[in-house]
């Protein structure tokens, strides 16, 4: 344990030079930018930022990285404050409590509290992260293609579930046609090309990255285009700085907050938003003040906030342990770690053991610039949210053009992230999550792989994919969680509670 | 929506269908003395399968909430397309669907500054007022125009390297 604290310290101590600190400052500031405007999405930014950094050295493009990860997804509570727009959608809880506050004269006052609860979160995050990657990625040393197979499944699954709260099945329409996109192009075990109708380009497959841009970064320049003009009302900004004694009488709601969106954060495809608005409502049922949530609660605003930051970092425990991001932008991270030569997963700890700790430390820092950054500056970069969308949208994309082009010089790749911005585009209307669709793009060579070497090794045998116990619980959790959302099933359930209760009451009258 | 899941889900049904014929239609590659079981079909097979039944799940659905009554006139068409969201959404579209199809044909700087100045003319130029009293406008669309397409092609360029499309 204290080694791996050792390991940390020395991996912070290496970051610690001008140059890098220097990047982390401008990388946190532009990630808190992206995340205020609205329209412009932590993912958006995450993917962007990849192909401007994919000339570096590993280690320092996964930093910037992350502190464009670590600043967007706080800097959406700027907007989610002061205009009642969040920023990004991890931001739509702050909106409850945040503006309430900035009606009620305190926007300066809130925007403090959302720094210090976001800091909070991101340590918390941070800490779980330190002690839960090295244990998960030993575990997970014990799967084999029978339990990748089903990881997998269950990554589209719960995504689409959580992703789709309303119709979790265009959740799991949107992650199966991810799965189906990532197998077009060569497959690995004989090199046939599927689907590829004669093209080489397709025959390459569909690269994440320009995929990514396209439902990220093209659909929503259009869904943004589409809407009526946002109208910014300018409020006054007073006291940044939070008083210590409202920190503090809310310690339990930040511990529970950043635990809660930690393990949220965590489960693949689930994303900061769902983290977020379950530590809000976790907040609101065990709080004094019940009252006060959705009139500008202090507690309502520091709980969502932390829940946010906290699954940032609670993201980032599947990629590294599993190979499985847990939320869109983690995706992103999980494909720029890719194409950096870091192979995430179980045997990261036994091929690359000090990169997990290389990625604690990058949080810290990345933490601690956002808390410096959230406080000061404010009313200078609060104006940035003015800038009209004509202007921002037609530069957001001709980088979202230059950014796919720029991996692998493939005029192809330009018209992969024009085709998926349509088809996101058209999702999005129709409304159909697109996250399990990214999901499905990353998962979808893990499935494809483990289930024939699965079937192969057993002969064509399925019986091992549900009778060896890891296999067997994941199963259990994709059948549970598919039929939980059955209408017949939900019937069945309530059918055996009436049952139960009745015969209590009978035991009790005997 | 439900006339949507109507539609999209004919689609649906119909595109797993043909992913899983195509699938079948993959070879095994047995005579290299593989096992069937590595077949490059088997995934996109069962994918097509799922995705077919699930459209299914979701054709069952809008039928039984009536989503197959669409019907279509042409006034309800002239409604749609002079809506103000659907005319900003369809000048942002093809705006860059245009640079997209351009790239390659003309020099990148030159494409880029014309694709951001004639994006923020086309939603920021009122024709109903004076050419003069917008020139500050215009002015400042070129000056972005050009700065953002030199600033993109400098940094692609010349520090990460990469040959302009």
């Amino acid at each position: 344990m204290l080694e791996g604290w050792a390991q940390i310290g020395h991996e912070l101590s290496k970051f610690l030079t001008p140059r890098l600190i220097f990047d982390v400052i401008w990388s946190t500031q532009l990630g808190i930018i992206v995340g205020m405007l609205p329209g412009l999405t932590a993912t958006m930014g995450v993917a962007l930022m990849t192909t401007l950094t994919y000339k570096f050295a590993s280690s320092h493009a996964v930093l910037i990285l992350i502190c464009m990860y670590v600043g967007a997804i706080f800097g959406g509570s700027r907007t989610a404050i002061l205009i009642n727009i969040p920023g990004t959608p991890a931001n739509a809880a702050t909106t409850v409590d945040g503006n309430p506050l900035t009606k009620q004269g305190k926007a300066g006052y809130a925007m403090g509290l959302a720094t210090t609860g976001s800091f909070l979160g991101s340590i918390v995050g941070v800490l779980m992260l330190a002690v839960f990657t090295p244990i998960i990625g030993e575990f997970a040393l014990s799967f084999h293609s029978f339990e990748y197979f089903w990881l997998a499944i269950f990554g589209v699954i719960i995504c689409g579930t959580l992703t789709a709260p309303k119709d979790p099945l265009k959740g799991w329409i949107s992650g199966f046609f991810g799965l189906f996109v990532a197998t077009i192009g060569m497959e690995a075990m004989h090199a046939f090309r599927r689907f590829s109708f004669g093209s080489v380009d397709l025959a390459g497959g569909i690269q994440l990255l320009p995929a990514m841009i396209g439902v990220f970064g093209f659909s929503e320049i259009l869904m943004v285009m589409k809407q009526p003009a946002i109208k910014i009302v300018s409020s006054k900004i007073e006291r940044v700085f939070p008083r210590l004694r409202d920190v503090a009488k809310y310690w339990k709601t930040v511990v529970r907050s950043g635990f809660i969106g930690t393990v949220i954060g965590a489960i693949p495809g689930v994303g900061e938003d769902i983290g977020a608005w379950v530590s809000y409502d976790f907040a609101r049922r065990s709080s004094k003040e019940k009252e006060k949530f959705g009139k500008g609660s202090v507690e309502g605003l520091m709980a969502a906030e932390t829940g946010n930051n906290a699954a940032v970092a609670g993201a980032v425990i599947p990629v590294l342990s599993l190979a499985v991001p847990g939320s869109a932008p983690a995706a992103v991270l999980l494909g720029a770690m890719l194409i950096h030569g870091i192979r995430p997963g179980p045997l990261l700890m036994i091929e690359n053991p000090g990169f997990v700790y290389e990625v604690v430390s990058m949080f810290l820092l990345a933490t601690c610039a956002m808390f410096i950054l959230g406080l000061s500056l404010i009313r200078v970069f609060v104006k940035m949210i003015a800038v009209p969308r004509q202007k921002l949208m037609p530069v957001i994309f001709a980088l979202c053009v230059i950014g796919s082009y720029a991996l692998s010089a493939k005029m192809f790749d330009i018209l992969v992230m024009a085709v998926f911005g349509l088809i996101g585009y058209a999702m999005k209307e129709m409304d159909y999550p697109v996250a399990p669709v990214v999901l499905g793009i990353i998962l979808g060579g893990l499935l494809d792989s483990n289930l024939r070497r699965s079937l192969v090794l057993t002969n064509g045998n399925i019986l091992p994919l549900f009778t060896r116990p890891i296999s067997l619980v994941l199963f259990l959790f994709v059948l549970f969680t598919v039929l939980s959302r059955t209408r017949w099933f939900r019937n069945f359930l309530e059918t055996l509670k009436i049952k139960i209760v009745r015969k209590a009451i009978l035991r009790e009258k005997i | 929506m439900n006339k949507a899941d109507f539609v999209t889900s004919i689609f649906l049904v119909l595109f797993g269908l043909i992913v899983f014929i195509m699938s079948v239609r993959m070879p095994t590659f047995q005579e290299t003395g593989a096992s069937v079981y590595s077949a490059p079909g088997i995934v996109p097979g069962i994918l097509g399968i799922i995705l077919s039944f699930m459209g299914l799940i979701l054709l069952v659905r809008s039928l039984i909430r009536k989503g197959y009554k669409i019907r279509i006139s042409s006034q309800k068409i002239r409604v749609f397309l002079r809506s103000g969201s659907i005319k900003r959404l369809f000048i942002a579209l093809f705006l860059s669907i245009f640079y997209v199809v351009l790239l390659g044909e003309i020099s990148y700087f030159l494409l880029t500054a014309m694709y951001i100045l004639v994006f923020i003319f086309a939603f920021e130029f009122e024709f109903r007022k004076n050419v003069r009293s917008q020139a500050k406008i215009l002015l400042f669309a070129l000056f972005e125009a050009v700065f953002i397409a030199a600033s993109i092609s400098y940094v692609f360029q010349y520090l990460f390297l990469v040959g302009l499309p």
